[in-house]
């Protein structure tokens, strides 16, 4: 009997024993398994910061939408559920039952549908079929900088342009809430283990002034259509900060509508060859350099040979005696070129490398290009006469536009800024740093440079950009485009562009236009009356006042007016025997030349 | 002698009165065993959904009142009395679970074991444990334990008639509880070794035959497949079977807290009321209160057994011995369950699962022991 006893008790202490291994000892590995199935966490995602212009006006933001989601697990009767979803989601029901049977715990159904549709699907209250929140990216101001903003995916991740750029910011935190479930997958009310809340993500303030940029796509735009371009690109700075006001990228509709919005902000990502434009940047180094000044006398003769190349006018002229001024408001090649030979290519690649050419920006755009600029060394022969006047070189729209808005800034290069301010939680914007400058030319020297790109627009070739009540200094430039894949250049194909500032005795803003293929060709033509457009509303949108009538520029004497009409100049246009450089050809296709692909 | 009269008089009185010889420790170990019984099914059933948060508490309190008096009138008369009726109890029994079977019993999930009275339930298998444990016990006893080839078989026959009955509902949890009973009886009852070997080889092989026969029910055979191989998780009980563990593992040391049992509150665990309630002793009390219960039911088998070794007669032994091995089973079966040693069969553990049957029959059951014991000089 008392063995019995003992017997039994021994089978109590084993129970214990079991107890103790389950509660005690191995309790994790269970513990473990019960939480997997009790526990069920949510992301609760991020709301995306917003863009804003810089006075806060609404870019592109987040707005909230409905997805239509299931958990096949739970889901009764796939087939009358999909019957029901079925009219009010507009799939076929069989589809949806296939998605419903699916060997899952989560599947989508229908993504990011609207007020009405998600509530249709919440009153069938179906077993297994959830609503969730998701917002979805809107531009308020539709295809308005697009280009700039850049895309964002289906759930929200940043693609492209700033919404790439910029996606760890503009994403913020997603949160996690910890649930508790029963064995039926439901959610226990008051069952909430844990909610980490989802920390939004940071908005950005952008330097781009909405107005600025409707006025700079609308004007581009017009020019588009008339000039029956391929697309074409404005960009509008603040002089002193750098600060871009406006960046437009279109593209011509082929089939005659309005231009669109190009893919890509062609502006920072295309490079094209400059032409006449780049003619600032050898007359400003060879003044710098001391090696001219503005009244010294060239004789400047009709052709010029460059090692085995000959270089002509556009238009056949005599030779003259122009000086440096006249050099630059004819835009003249063999001027520009003589200029070049005595500045020399060490020094010319040293003042377009000041200037900024050859490599990025500092906006560390998506995709953005350095430009093209051979090393020196690796120059040919004929490069000291291709160069000085803006071909064998390729530049951003960006590049170029920062060029001249150094001379505006009294010789000072400031790097372009595109992100004024990022925006925290806190909702206090913490101002992006300063950009980098640099000094390039003397003050005196850029004087002397804006007195002679206001010739340009007084009497010269850009005459169509002159804004009444104010000096506007600047540039024309019609280059020939390179072939693709190959050496030489189209026939017939042009960039026309102009780059300048206003006003030329106090600079506030410096813009470039740049026209892909347009008709008439020339920068002065097609390009000027845009520059006008926008830089004149943006004399009234920033209330920049005309300067004092008393204080003219100093306009430098005995240059011969051109006529509206032919305000081409007699090298506007690059000459039809300048040779194919070398530099085109170590260019992938795509990336050649292609300012409004 | 029989003692009607209760009072403290008449103990003062009557030095050899029974009732100074009530087993206080026993009752003691049973009443707490169904008071921390009725909390944990309170605890088990508040949130569940379509019924009030106490109606399960509350059945079980009444079950547990008439349990007590029904302990009480089993104790207070002499259970040598018993004896004397043993015939009629046998019988009656025989023809209540006769019944069961007929359309007089309802059904319930496949298994046709309850009389529904009004809001209740009566399920005479349960209190058959009780009556075929006196009836055996008065058999043996009238023979003085002398248990040749012949008696040993009116034994078995004895037994094997209820069990039948009971196979036809079918409940085979109860027929093993019934087995550990005859189990225990027999050998006190000395039977020859020979013949309990043979008894064991028989039962073995009619497990055998049962299962291959296909008498056993498909959710029968899940369920012990289910221990066998419990990580398969296409069998639901299985899923009672890890998930029993689960909750008693996440109880850790010291338990979640009284009414704090997340697996329980969220009704991972099926029957938790009823054959799983050990998993929130579990989950709720930590290894602490589980093996505070088992230490409970320790002492209700210490002295249990001590009464089988005190009882005045062999009956009174006989009677304290199967009610022994109808506790032990039930305790180490449905325990060990919870905790995946031991397949899953419907067996309640006694004071400590919602049900009114099983409640009746356990103080049925104890008021026997305490009956054996508190006479044992009278």
């Amino acid at each position: 009997m008392t063995f019995t006893l003992g017997t039994i008790m021994v089978g109590f202490v084993l129970l214990a024993g079991r107890l103790v291994m389950i509660q005690g000892i191995a309790a994790d590995r269970y513990v473990d398994v019960g939480e997997s199935q009790r526990v069920r966490s949510v992301v609760l995602p991020a709301e995306r910061g917003a863009i804003f212009d810089r006075n806060g006006y609404d870019l592109a933001l987040t707005v909230g939408q409905s997805t239509v989601t299931a958990d096949p697990r739970f889901v009764a009767d796939p087939l009358a559920t999909a019957k029901a979803l079925a009219p009010i989601l507009g799939q076929s029901a069989g589809e949806l039952q296939d998605l419903l049977t699916k060997e899952s715990s989560f599947v989508y159904l229908a993504r990011k549908v609207d007020d009405a549709v998600a509530k249709q699907v919440r009153d069938l209250a179906h077993p297994g079929i959830d609503v969730i929140d998701e917002p979805e990216r809107f531009l308020p101001a539709g295809d308005l900088a697009a280009p700039l903003l850049g895309r964002v995916g289906l759930d929200n991740e940043g693609l492209s342009g700033l919404e790439g750029q910029f996606e760890k910011r503009l994403a913020g935190k997603p949160g996690k809430m910890i649930l508790e479930q029963d064995p039926d997958g439901r959610a226990i009310p008051g069952g909430l283990r844990q909610s980490r809340p989802s920390a939004r993500g940071d908005d950005l303030v952008l330097t781009i002034d909405r107005s600025m940029q409707h006025q700079a796509e609308r004007a581009l735009a017009g020019q588009i259509v008339t000039a029956r371009a391929k697309g074409g690109m404005a960009i509008v700075m603040e002089t002193r900060t750098g600060e871009v006001l406006a960046l437009a990228n279109l593209v011509a509709d082929p089939k005659g509508g309005a231009p669109r919005p190009a893919d890509k902000n062609m502006a920072l990502t295309n490079v094209y060859e400059p032409g006449s434009v780049n003619k600032m940047i050898t007359i400003s180094g060879a003044l710098e350099e001391g090696v001219v000044r503005p009244q010294d006398e060239l004789s400047v003769p009709g052709t010029i040979k460059v090692s085995d190349h000959v270089f002509k006018e556009h238009d056949p002229h005599p030779v003259e005696s122009w000086s440096i001024t006249e050099v630059m408001a004819n835009s003249s090649n063999v001027g520009s070129i003589m200029i070049g030979q005595k500045l020399g290519k060490e020094r010319i690649d040293r003042y377009l490398r000041a200037y900024g050419f050859g490599k990025k920006t500092g906006l560390a755009f998506p995709g953005e290009s350095s430009g093209i600029l051979l090393d020196p060394n690796k120059w040919s022969g004929t490069s000291i006469g291709t160069v000085p006047i803006g071909q064998g070189v390729a530049v951003t729209g960006m590049q170029m536009l920062a060029a001249y808005n150094t001379v505006a800034n009294g010789g000072e290069y400031v790097a372009p800024k595109l992100v004024k301010a990022t925006v925290g939680s806190d909702g206090q914007p913490r101002p992006t740093p300063a950009s980098d400058r640099h000094r390039v030319i003397s003050a005196r020297t850029s004087q002397q440079v804006t007195a002679m790109l206001s010739e340009v627009v007084r009497v010269g070739t850009g005459k169509l950009a002159a804004i009444d009540g104010y000096t506007v200094a600047g540039k024309t430039g019609t280059a020939r485009k390179p072939l693709e894949g190959a050496r030489g250049y189209q026939e017939g194909a042009y960039v026309s562009s102009f780059a300048g500032f206003v006003p030329a005795e106090r600079p506030e803003l410096s813009a470039i236009v740049i026209l892909d293929e347009p008709t008439p060709i020339f920068g002065g033509i097609v390009a000027a009356p845009v520059f006008a457009a926008v830089a004149r509303y943006g004399l009234r949108q920033f209330r920049i006042p005309p300067p004092p009538p008393a204080a003219p520029p100093a306009a430098a004497a005995g240059v011969p007016e051109a006529s509206p009409e032919g305000a081409q100049g007699v090298g506007e246009a690059g000459g039809e025997e300048i040779p194919a450089t070398p530099v085109p050809t170590t260019l992938p296709p795509s990336n050649r030349s292609k300012p409004a692909a | 002698m029989n003692a009607v009269g209760i009072g403290s008089s008449s103990l003062r009185r009557n030095p050899a009165s029974p009732w100074r010889h009530v087993d206080l420790i026993l009752l003691g170990a049973v009443v707490a065993i169904a008071g921390l019984g009725l909390v944990m099914v309170y605890s088990a059933t508040q949130s569940r959904t379509g019924f009030a948060p106490t109606y399960f508490v509350q059945r079980q309190a009444l079950f547990t009142v008439i349990g007590v008096g029904l302990m009480v009138l089993m104790a207070t008369r002499d259970y040598r009395v018993f004896r004397d009726f043993a015939p009629a109890i046998y019988v009656a029994t025989l023809i209540a679970l006769a019944f069961v079977l007929s359309p007089l019993g309802s059904n319930k999930r496949g298994t046709q074991a309850w009389f529904q009275l009004g809001p209740f339930q009566l399920q005479p298998s349960e209190l058959a444990k009780v009556t075929v444990i006196v009836c055996l016990s008065a058999y043996v006893a009238a023979h003085r334990g002398e248990l040749d080839g012949r008696r040993l078989l009116t034994v078995l026959a004895l037994a094997a008639l209820p069990m039948a009955l009971i196979q036809g509902q079918p409940d085979l949890g109860t027929n093993l509880v019934f087995a550990s009973i005859l189990m225990g009886m027999l050998v006190v009852a000395g039977a020859r070794p020979r013949h309990m070997a043979a008894l064991v080889f028989a039962g073995i092989l009619a497990v055998v035959l049962v299962f291959q026969l296909g008498v056993v029910k498909e959710y029968q055979r899940d369920r012990l497949g289910a221990f066998i191989e419990p990580e398969s998780e296409t069998l639901r009980s299985a899923y009672s079977l890890k998930q029993s563990t689960i909750a008693i593992a996440n109880g850790g040391i010291l338990g979640k807290g009284l009414f704090r049992g997340t697996q329980t509150k969220l009704a991972y665990v099926p029957e938790q009321h009823t054959d799983f309630i050990f998993t929130v002793v579990g989950e709720e009390l930590g290894l602490v209160g589980s093996a505070m219960l088992l230490v409970l039911f320790a002492i209700i088998v210490w002295r249990t057994w001590r009464a089988a070794a005190l009882a005045k007669d062999l009956s009174g032994t006989l009677m304290c011995v199967g009610v022994l091995g109808m506790f032990v089973f039930q305790i180490f079966e449905n325990v060990g369950m919870t905790m995946g040693i031991m397949p899953i069969t419907g067996i309640p553990l006694p004071f400590m699962s919602y049900g009114g049957s099983a409640t009746l029959a356990s103080f049925a059951a104890i008021g026997l022991v305490l009956n054996v014991h508190m006479r044992r000089f009278s």
